[in-house]
């Protein structure tokens, strides 16, 4: 099928911050498109607007929220919750916060174990459930790549079957203004850590045994040669999972949606187009 | 100024160029490692430390770092609990000083109260209670810990730690890392105020940590002391300062890699080589993704390190660094007694340091060059060095009474350790050192 990419303009996006957690914790939230609600759930190391993103937001309103802590301004909001469990209950409360019946979850990576989790916790959240290349399953045969402790130099490698292409260098570059690309090393950095409070050493926090109460269509969507989440973990999701579909991307690593964003757009428009 | 040997137990006989051929020495194939020599590299560290304790160092210090080949030391108690029972029955005063049990690592901290507790009753009541907060390779590769809990971590484990010293009644622990229904631990130190060091590289609120609740506070030669010290030190007594606690150089504690022989040039001809190998295959070995994980620094710290990176001194250069970049650097001071007793005097002189650790033994050097560091540092060094700070009125709140410390508060102030830094301050005090 044919596919629209958003132009470089992109749509406007605004900021929306929703008080939860008894109005102790601000979750900041960038919004954009119309339609019906879809809630993105970022990565380890941030919230980056991209043209994935843009992309969903020509048919759904897009919801894309930023992980406790790693919001501008507002780092040290995390420390204001322990544990996955009680994240979970804050992502539930947003959703209900927003209004947001039944929207679409879409998660990456770190993004998608969350997204995971919310959908098990609460098996009538979501409509549907997109997952790219999801963490949360672990097969010692498999190991995740231990991502917190590679260096600047291997992270490309790790991200990107080809580091080299344009999308890749696009996504590693950092700004030429030392301040800001000091600000924006520190900002991810920081969002790196935040995140593996909730997985690491071992991004396993029994996700597997709760799977069975998923009841969302979901998709699953994997890069053949990711080099961080393995691809023999979309056999695992395709198995725990009752109504699921399970993609392979050929010639990309862990990040699809910016690697082969034209093919991986293609299988989430037909999922979600879908009845 | 007291005087300790600290050593850290490398295994001694890495082939050539390791730190060309391996990613690091905190994962290092264990298949290098001969049986016989890990056995003589733990037999010669004992030995020499016990060497040290016969020769009037003032302590015995080392420290914790686990699956590492640089120092094969994952539980420094181990050591020091054998030191204070074969100096005990010696007769030897020497305190005993693990720098020590990391405590943002910890996932038992009642275990470590009571294995600190029983070193202190061994030795008679010589214990100096180190707690670095955490390597993050230690803390997070090690032990699992994800690196935004070290520091939380280490703080709930040092309340927990002191509390459990000194309650005289059993308590319960509900905390964030652990759970305890009774905390009772028998035995209990000798020591009624257990003396207590922080290790730390420069994070001001460790400093202001140590400064307000009468903790010591260790700072390290590793990345070159000549690059950082002064900016550390400075930082330091600044931060004194502002709480308005004396400039007492007893709670300055200072580890620098020292090497003596008869002459300069015989000093450089018998260490440089070992040298090198100690900093090439020891902190030049552990890359930088490994000590500074995503999470375990501030997020105001990592902006403020990656545009001044200058407290890492010459550390980004080690793993190829060569005798002289070393010495340049003052990553070690190597020379004549004479040599090595002028550039100690002035530093610690100038920076007001008080507590110094001798490393003395480090890399490959061998079993007898070991002990002839030792030894000379000792009969040549070591006394006219002693008598730096001598002529103050400052006692000693940092160091066993057992061993003529004075281990009383200097500050009636005690601060949650999780308290954000204080934002009055109390004025200069002028004190000076």
């Amino acid at each position: 099928m044919s596919v629209t990419v958003m132009e470089e303009q992109g749509p406007s996006i605004s900021e929306e911050a929703i008080p939860v957690w008894n109005g102790k914790l601000t979750i900041r939230a960038k919004v954009a498109g119309a339609g019906s609600a879809l809630i993105y759930f970022h990565p380890a190391n941030g919230l980056h607007w991209d043209p994935f993103l843009s992309h969903l937001a020509q048919t759904h309103t897009v919801y894309a929220i930023e992980f406790p802590g790693t919001s501008s301004g507002d780092p040290y909001a995390i420390h204001l919750i322990d544990n996955l469990a009680d994240m979970v209950l804050v992502y539930e409360e947003l959703v209900r916060s927003l209004g947001l019946t039944r929207p679409v979850l879409v998660g990456q990576s770190f993004g998608g174990m969350l997204a995971a989790e919310l959908a098990a916790a609460y098996p009538n959240i979501a409509s549907k459930v997109v997952l790219l290349s999801p963490l949360g399953l672990w097969r010692e045969d498999l190991p995740v790549a231990r991502w917190l402790e590679a260096g600047p130099q291997d992270m490309p490698a790790l991200l990107f079957h080809d580091p080299s292409s344009a999308a890749a260098e696009s996504m590693l570059a950092l700004p030429e203004d030392p301040d800001i690309a000091a600000a924006a090393i520190a900002a991810q950095t920081w969002a790196t850590g935040v995140t593996a409070k909730f997985c690491w050493p071992i991004p396993d926090r029994g996700l597997r045994a709760r799977l069975h109460r998923f009841s969302a269509p979901t998709l699953v969507v994997w890069g053949r040669e990711d080099s961080l989440n393995p691809v023999g973990y979309s056999d695992e999701w395709g198995r725990e999972l009752r109504d699921v579909q399970v993609a392979v991307i050929d010639g990309c690593g862990h990040i699809a949606q910016v690697e082969k964003l034209h093919e991986t757009i293609a299988l989430v428009d037909a999922f979600l187009a879908g009845t | 100024m007291k005087i300790t040997l600290f050593e850290q137990a490398p295994y001694r006989f890495m082939p050539d160029g390791f730190e060309q051929h391996y990613e690091s020495v905190n994962s290092t194939p264990y298949s290098l490692a001969t049986r016989d020599g890990v056995y003589s590299s733990i037999r010669d560290f004992m030995d020499e430390l016990m060497v040290a304790a016969r020769s009037g160092y003032d302590g015995l210090a080392m420290t914790e770092h686990a699956q590492s080949s640089y120092d094969m030391m994952a539980n420094p108690g181990i050591v020091a609990s054998a030191l204070a029972y074969m100096t005990e029955t010696e007769g030897l005063d020497v305190a005993i000083f693990p720098m020590g049990r990391s405590l943002g690592k910890a996932r038992e901290p009642v275990r470590v109260a009571e294995e600190y507790a029983m070193i202190d009753v061994l030795s008679g009541g010589r214990l100096v209670a180190g707690f670095p907060i955490g390597l993050h390779y230690d803390a997070s590769i090690n032990n699992g810990v994800p690196p935004i809990e070290i520091r939380p971590r280490f703080d709930e484990n040092l309340e927990l730690i002191l509390r459990a010293w000194t309650d005289r009644e059993p308590f319960a622990h509900n905390g964030r890392f652990a759970q305890y229904p009774q905390v009772n631990i028998w035995p209990r130190p000798l020591q009624e105020r257990v003396p207590v060091w922080i290790t730390g590289i420069g994070n001001p609120r460790t400093m202001q940590m140590c400064l307000e609740r009468n903790f010591g506070f260790n700072y390290l030669s590793w990345f070159g002391a000549k690059l950082t010290g002064k900016r550390i030190f400075d930082r330091f007594w600044e931060v004194a300062d502002q709480v308005a606690v004396p400039r007492n150089p007893y709670r300055l504690g200072f580890t620098q890699t020292i090497a003596v022989a008869e002459t300069d040039e015989r000093a450089e001809a018998e260490y440089a080589h070992h040298l090198e190998y100690a900093f090439r295959t020891g902190l030049g070995s552990i890359p930088q993704q490994k000590l500074a994980m995503p999470g375990g620094i501030d997020i105001r710290g990592v902006q403020a390190l990656v545009k001044d990176p200058g407290d890492f001194g010459l550390y980004s250069e080690m793993r190829t660094a060569t005798f002289r970049d070393l010495v340049d650097a003052g990553v070690v001071i190597c020379g004549s007694p004479s040599t090595v007793y002028e550039q100690l005097r002035e530093y610690c002189s100038e920076y007001g340091i008080g507590t110094l650790h001798a490393m003395l033994g480090f890399g490959s050097l061998t079993r007898d060059l070991t002990m002839k560091n030792i030894q000379l540092f000792a009969e040549e060094v070591a006394p006219k060095l002693r008598e730096l700070w001598a002529d103050t009125d400052y006692a000693h709140h940092w160091w066993p009474e057992r061993l003529g410390g004075d281990p009383t508060p200097v500050t009636p102030g005690v601060r949650a350790t999780e308290d954000t830094p204080a934002q009055a301050h109390a004025p200069k005090t002028g004190v000076a050192v």
